[in-house]
């Protein structure tokens, strides 16, 4: 078959240019290896958010009302004061609420003799623990009579624990936020950090009252935590919380909404959003990426055809037909391109697998870039290719022989 | 039937708006089995000439019959066929394919084949053993000696067993002994009844020809036998002999 001994010719041309060859291959691989590369580390974030996600503690049928408008964790305004214990009281009376935890939050320098961190404080409600199924490792939890009472009594997370006590048993002992001095009363048991690095552990928890008047000496609160009799209702009893503290807020019906909810659905979405964002700059980076490879091949194809004149005029003196002259080029080209994109997807999967290990940058390896990849060094070897050996079969054999 | 009919044929070239009328009327034909020299000062149109007999270039007007078919209405297809299966070219520069082997060398024209070829590679090392290589088939015409490149080319035109061999300038690179092997192998090949057509400087082997055709200026000047013409020939085929 002409077809077949015209790849041949191809082959050989590859192996005596072999200058031109390597670089060709080169140029593909690093295409082909960075957009598997790219990819990788994009598929990495987007698992180390939803991790990230995974770890906020949202049920199914859970969802947080923050203070102040915005949108997720990004409030517009920090002192916004219209939630209020009413608020909570209000929704807790719903018929879908199975529980309402109203949340103070603040981050202070908590101090043990000589030994301090700086950590979240939250003033919460007993049923926080409920709430979250956070297992008290050591001690117990605060409950009603603490609340009422209001105890200078704290629930320190594993991170602050270690920081200020080391080995040592923290249960009894004092410690100090601000002017106040607490009891410790039990630990959280320890999360560990989730792959973006966030430590769930650097938290600490107070009775609500006691945060509202001993500590913080303001009433307003940061959030509320809400969950619903059953995840199909979530939706139904956000519309209800609307309307509970628009009411509560005076608001008027032009007024926006002075609170934001959050909810792993709303996250899901951001993410999503952010998601398609950064795919779509993955989408550019390679495109480029290949663009690059493929302007390597045709340039150094036609610096190959000027070097090659002659030996396609004898060619042509010979009996070659322009579709012969086309064919050998179009087949050096292509594969060259399945060269440098099979090596480039082997040095791809190599550097993934590094970025796996190490942990500074996320990675996650997925079959479908290299799939791709495969598919586009051929059609780049095809785009990239066919100018160069059209304008290669064009060529009159009188003038190429001159 | 004569092999090639030229008539009126003219060929313009146009190089940046410049035209350079290279042929001016050249009409011709040349018999099955002739022998000719085509002789002439530089730049007289004798290259010009044989890319257009070689099917290589098209001119500007005129008519070409080449064994009885029009040329001008060949399409690429076709005319690569033609060039495959009629014609073999020698060329002054060789122009052997570089860093290939004499064998792959003499095998390309046998991959441009209408219906692969048997006994391809057989063919080729007879063909270099003739031409008395058949020692050097793994070389790569750099290591090969000019002469030794010449004879490849030699094979490499006859490979297809054409029925015309077109020579330009063949004995331009060699020194005169070589020069007059590569002759006497065409007086050889002519006596096997090739068409043989042979452009040259040199008028010792524009008289190994039977017919020598003088060109000046693009027309053809003159058109003459060579009365010497059995006598050299056989000198020369003595000459190789020896
Ligand atoms: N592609 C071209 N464009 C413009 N002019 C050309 C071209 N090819 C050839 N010529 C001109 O045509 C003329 C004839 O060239 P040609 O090569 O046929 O001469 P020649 O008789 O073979 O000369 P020589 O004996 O030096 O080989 C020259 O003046 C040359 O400059
Ligand atoms: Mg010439």
């Amino acid at each position: 078959m002409r077809i077949f001994r015209n790849l041949t010719q191809a082959l050989h041309g590859l192996l005596l240019n072999k200058g031109n060859t390597f670089l060709m291959t080169l140029g593909v691989m690093i295409g082909i290896a960075s957009l598997t590369v790219i990819v990788a580390i994009g598929e990495g974030t987007k698992a180390k958010v939803l991790n990230r996600i995974a770890s906020l503690g949202f049920g199914p049928d859970s969802f947080s009302v923050y203070s102040g408008a915005g949108r997720l964790f990004f409030g517009r305004s920090r002192n916004t004061t219209s939630m209020t214990l009413q608020d909570a009281d209000d929704i807790r009376a719903m018929p879908n609420v199975r529980m309402v935890i109203p949340r103070q939050r603040t981050r202070m320098k908590i101090i043990h003799k000589k030994d301090f961190t700086t950590t979240r404080i939250y003033g919460v409600t007993p049923e926080w623990r409920s709430a979250r199924q956070w297992v008290i490792t050591d001690g117990i939890f605060f409950g009603d009579a603490d609340m009422e009472r209001k105890r200078k009594v704290i629930v320190l997370g594993a991170t602050p624990a270690r920081k200020l006590f080391g080995d040592k048993d923290p249960l009894g002992k004092k410690v100090r936020v601000g002017q106040v001095f607490f009891e410790v009363i039990g630990l959280l048991e320890k999360k560990g950090l989730t792959e973006s690095g966030y430590d769930p552990d650097d938290r600490t928890l107070i009775p609500l009252t006691t945060s509202m008047s001993r500590l913080l000496r303001k009433s307003h609160l940061h959030s509320l935590k809400v969950v619903a009799m059953s995840p199909e209702l979530v939706e139904e009893t956000m519309d209800g919380v609307t309307q509970v503290l628009r009411h509560n807020h005076g608001l008027s019906s032009l007024a926006d909404d002075d609170f934001r909810f959050i909810t792993p659905e709303g996250i899901m979405q951001w993410v999503t959003e952010s998601e398609q964002a950064m795919n779509r700059m993955l989408l550019l980076i390679s495109t480029v990426s290949l663009l690059v490879g493929g302007i390597v091949i045709m340039n150094i194809l036609l610096v190959s055809i000027r070097e090659r004149i002659h030996e396609i005029g004898i060619r042509r003196c010979f009996g070659a037909r322009r579709s012969d002259i086309t064919q050998q080029f179009l087949f050096e080209s292509v594969f060259v391109s399945l060269l440098g994109g099979g090596l480039g997807i082997a040095l791809g999967l190599g550097l993934s697998v590094a970025l796996q290990q190490s942990t500074f940058i996320p990675a996650k390896i997925t079959w479908e870039p290299f799939a791709l990849a495969f598919g586009f060094s051929m059609i780049v070897g095809l785009v990239f290719g066919i100018h160069p050996a059209r304008k290669a079969a064009w060529l009159n054999p009188d003038e190429t022989l001159r | 039937m004569s092999i090639i009919e030229i008539d009126s044929i003219y060929k313009t070239y146009q190089d940046e708006g410049v035209e350079t009328e290279v042929l001016k009327g050249i009409s011709m034909t040349v018999e099955e089995g002739d022998y000719i020299s085509i002789v002439g000062p530089s730049g007289a149109g004798k290259s010009t000439l044989m890319t257009i007999l070689g099917c290589l270039a098209q001119p500007t007007s005129g008519t070409y019959l080449l064994d009885g078919v029009e040329v001008e209405q060949l399409n690429d297809q076709q005319l690569s066929r033609v060039r495959n299966e009629k014609i073999g070219f020698v060329f002054q520069a060789f122009h052997l394919l570089p860093g290939v082997s004499a064998f792959d060398n003499v095998m390309m024209p046998l991959l441009y084949c209408h219906t692969s070829p048997e006994g391809a590679a057989e063919r080729v090392e007879r063909a270099l053993e003739r031409i008395g290589l058949g020692h050097r088939l793994n070389h790569t015409p750099g290591q090969l000696s000019g002469g030794e490149q010449q004879r490849v080319t030699i094979a490499r035109s006859l490979i297809n067993d054409p029925k015309i061999l077109f020579a330009d300038e063949p004995t331009g690179n060699l020194d005169s002994k070589n020069g007059a092997e590569i002759m006497a192998t065409f007086d050889q090949l002519n006596a096997e009844g090739r068409t043989i057509i042979v452009i040259t400087h040199d008028p010792s082997v524009a008289k190994h020809a039977r017919r020598i055709l003088t060109l000046r200026d693009g027309r053809i000047e003159s058109d003459q036998t060579n009365e010497n013409f059995q006598k050299s020939h056989t000198s020369s085929a003595r000459a190789a002999a020896e």
